[in-house]
């Protein structure tokens, strides 16, 4: 049997988590080649490595290009719905928390919920005659989450960074964002909708369907989960 | 589909060709809308979802287009560009390819479509007779004789909600939840009190504005709590639904007896003449109904072959009036139409226009024709 090819995130404050809990289990990753390099080989646990940006982590493990991966559950859901049978999560990390929110302005006295917000689509088109806009990088995680809500009269805007400021810049009027302790919301004067956490995230090590069922992954979640 | 053989193809041409020369010798202009479409008028007019089953692309300068997900829009956007007047009468037919993604099998669809749109028709019934006779004539013409005609009247379920005395909201909530039943239910539920109101965090500010002026409770409190005015939403906006909210918790609830006649209503279906009895009992006007049944019959329709459902049309949000469509017996969908009163004005025609239209699957009339 080949060795397994575990995507680790390149850089960031993931990388170095994941890196320490490896450690802790007592797996060493030897990297190849510089001190840069972008491959490395675990030895003890007869599995490759390779560096990547942790979005390309769940893209790479939806394509079958790795058999293994740690990252955020938000880009790894992103990329694929729980229910999609090419991935599974075998464990969760315990760090990089995040929390994947719908949030609206705070002067919005008038909202609270997701239901609130479909009223508020809907007056909202009547009015000004376009859709709402929800600026947000997480396409996907946006539109299953509003279609399970119910809310359909909106429209996606693009965001690569700084979503927090769209709706005091005018481009969007609801964000949804990633948020750990809802301070960078607060100083953007947004509040986050009382049913609106779309996905409570952390890292996680997935595997494509293969690689689950492989002996090598079986020893390697051993190892971590006495780490964690 | 890795495309079509010489017989597929003129076989498929012929379907349409045929389909077409009906629709034109009954008096509709042929036109070809182009296949490239601005996405903004989809995605505005039918929001996010359509992305999700739509090619949306973005041009060299970076403007967002489509590949058109189905004709009658670019029809309507055709009629908004050469009509003198929006809501002059016009009849168009049409004949060429809508592309659909699936998202559930991944996979993308072209969908060969023959249809016709009827703006600002005089007669809204015999319009409607008219489209629908010249479905079930087409339909026939290519030899298929066996397939069920289903109809709805979303118009019906809106003057049952007329008939209703409610706050404004309530009704304005229970219109744009029937399409979907469970949500539907849940706030039938709310509204007759049947189920306790859930607290929210935005609770305390109603009860804090009670019967006090919506508008300047809010200049108050954004002042107070030094709240910017962000999101595209005035003060008299936010200030009117927060004082619906308040008048909503005074209101008298949705009585047991109306919310039975909701039930009641969305429950019948069978022949379209038991189903106006049962609908004419719970006091609605099917005047309008029948005589529609009425011209069909004339157009050689009997009313019996039509199969009518109180919840039929719950899942093509765009229709308000009329819904059909004909389906094989092995439930291949045929052809499909109905009513839609408020798209073109939705899309920039400045005037209400009233609009009928249909549209056939060429593709699986041509297959359902050779079976």
């Amino acid at each position: 049997m080949s060795p397994l090819t575990l995507a680790l995130p390149s850089k960031g404050r993931l990388m170095e988590q994941a890196e320490a809990l490896f450690a802790r289990a007592g797996l060493n990753i030897r990297r190849i080649g510089s001190e840069r390099g972008y491959r490395g080989i675990m030895e003890e646990a007869g599995i490759e490595v390779a560096f990547l940006s942790a979005s390309e982590i769940a893209q790479s493990l939806k394509d079958g290009a790795v058999d293994l991966g740690v990252t955020g559950e938000d880009l790894l859901r992103e990329a694929m719905p729980p229910e999609d049978p090419r991935t599974q999560v075998l464990l969760r990390m315990g760090f990089g928390p995040a929390d994947v929110v719908v949030a609206v302005p705070e002067c919005w006295l008038d909202v609270a919920t997701m239901a609130d917000l479909d009223e508020v689509a809907v007056a909202y088109h009547q009015r000004h005659a376009r859709r709402l806009r929800v600026a947000t990088k997480y396409i996907g995680l946006t539109r299953r989450f509003f279609a399970a809500k119910g809310v359909t009269g909106y429209r996606i805007v693009e965001s690569l960074g700084a979503t927090e400021g769209a709706p005091a810049t005018g481009t969007a009027e609801v964000i949804v964002d990633i948020t750990t302790t809802g301070s960078t919301l607060k100083a953007n004067h947004l509040k986050i909708l009382d049913d609106g956490v779309i996905l409570k995230s952390q890292a996680v090590l997935a595997a494509t369907k293969m690689a689950a069922a492989h002996p090598s992954t079986a020893a390697l979640i051993a190892k971590l989960s006495a780490a964690l | 589909m890795a495309g079509r053989t010489p017989e597929e193809r003129e076989a498929l041409s012929q379907t349409g060709t045929q389909v077409l020369a009906h629709f034109t010798n009954a008096g509709f202009q042929h036109i070809s809308p182009d296949i490239l479409q601005p996405a903004d008028i989809f995605l505005d007019r039918s929001g996010e979802e359509i992305r999700a089953r739509s090619f949306v692309f973005t041009d060299p300068s970076g403007v967002e287009l489509c590949l058109r997900p189905d004709l009658t829009v670019p029809a309507c956007r055709y009629h908004l560009t050469h009509a003198a007047k929006a809501d002059q009468e016009s009849r168009y037919c049409y004949c060429g390819p809508a592309f659909r993604f699936d998202p559930e099998t991944a996979t993308a669809d072209e969908i060969d479509q023959a249809g016709l749109e009827w703006f600002a028709a005089p007669d809204r019934e015999a319009s409607e007779a008219q489209v629908l006779a010249l479905a079930v004539q087409a339909i026939e013409a290519a030899g298929v004789k066996d397939f069920t005609i289903r109809i709805g009247d979303l118009g019906l379920f809106s003057s049952l909600l007329d008939s209703i005395a409610m706050p404004a909201r309530w009704q304005r909530r229970l219109a744009h939840q029937f399409w979907r039943p469970k949500a539907f239910h849940e706030l039938l539920l709310q509204l007759t009190g049947s189920k306790t109101r859930t607290l929210t965090t935005i609770s305390p500010r109603i009860d804090a504005l009670g019967d006090g002026d919506a508008e300047s409770f809010v200049e108050e409190t954004l002042a107070r709590e030094t709240l910017p005015l962000v999101g595209g939403r005035s003060i008299a906006e936010i200030a009117g639904r927060l004082s619906e909210k308040a008048k909503d918790r005074k209101a008298t609830p949705l009585s047991a007896e109306d919310a039975k006649r909701m039930d009641a209503y969305l429950a019948i279906s069978g022949t379209p003449e038991t189903c106006a009895e049962q609908i004419a009992t719970l006091g609605l006007d099917v005047s309008a109904f029948n005589r529609r049944l009425d011209l069909l019959q004339q157009r050689g329709i009997a009313p019996s072959r039509l199969h009518f459902s109180a919840v039929f049309g719950r899942s093509l949000e765009y229709y308000t009036g009329l819904v059909f469509q004909i389906e094989t017996a092995d439930g291949t969908q045929l052809a499909g139409g109905g009513r839609y009163d408020k798209l073109l004005q939705d899309i920039g025609s400045p005037v209400p226009v009233p609009a009928v239209g249909l549209a056939i699957h060429t593709e699986k009339l041509t297959m359902a024709s050779k079976s």
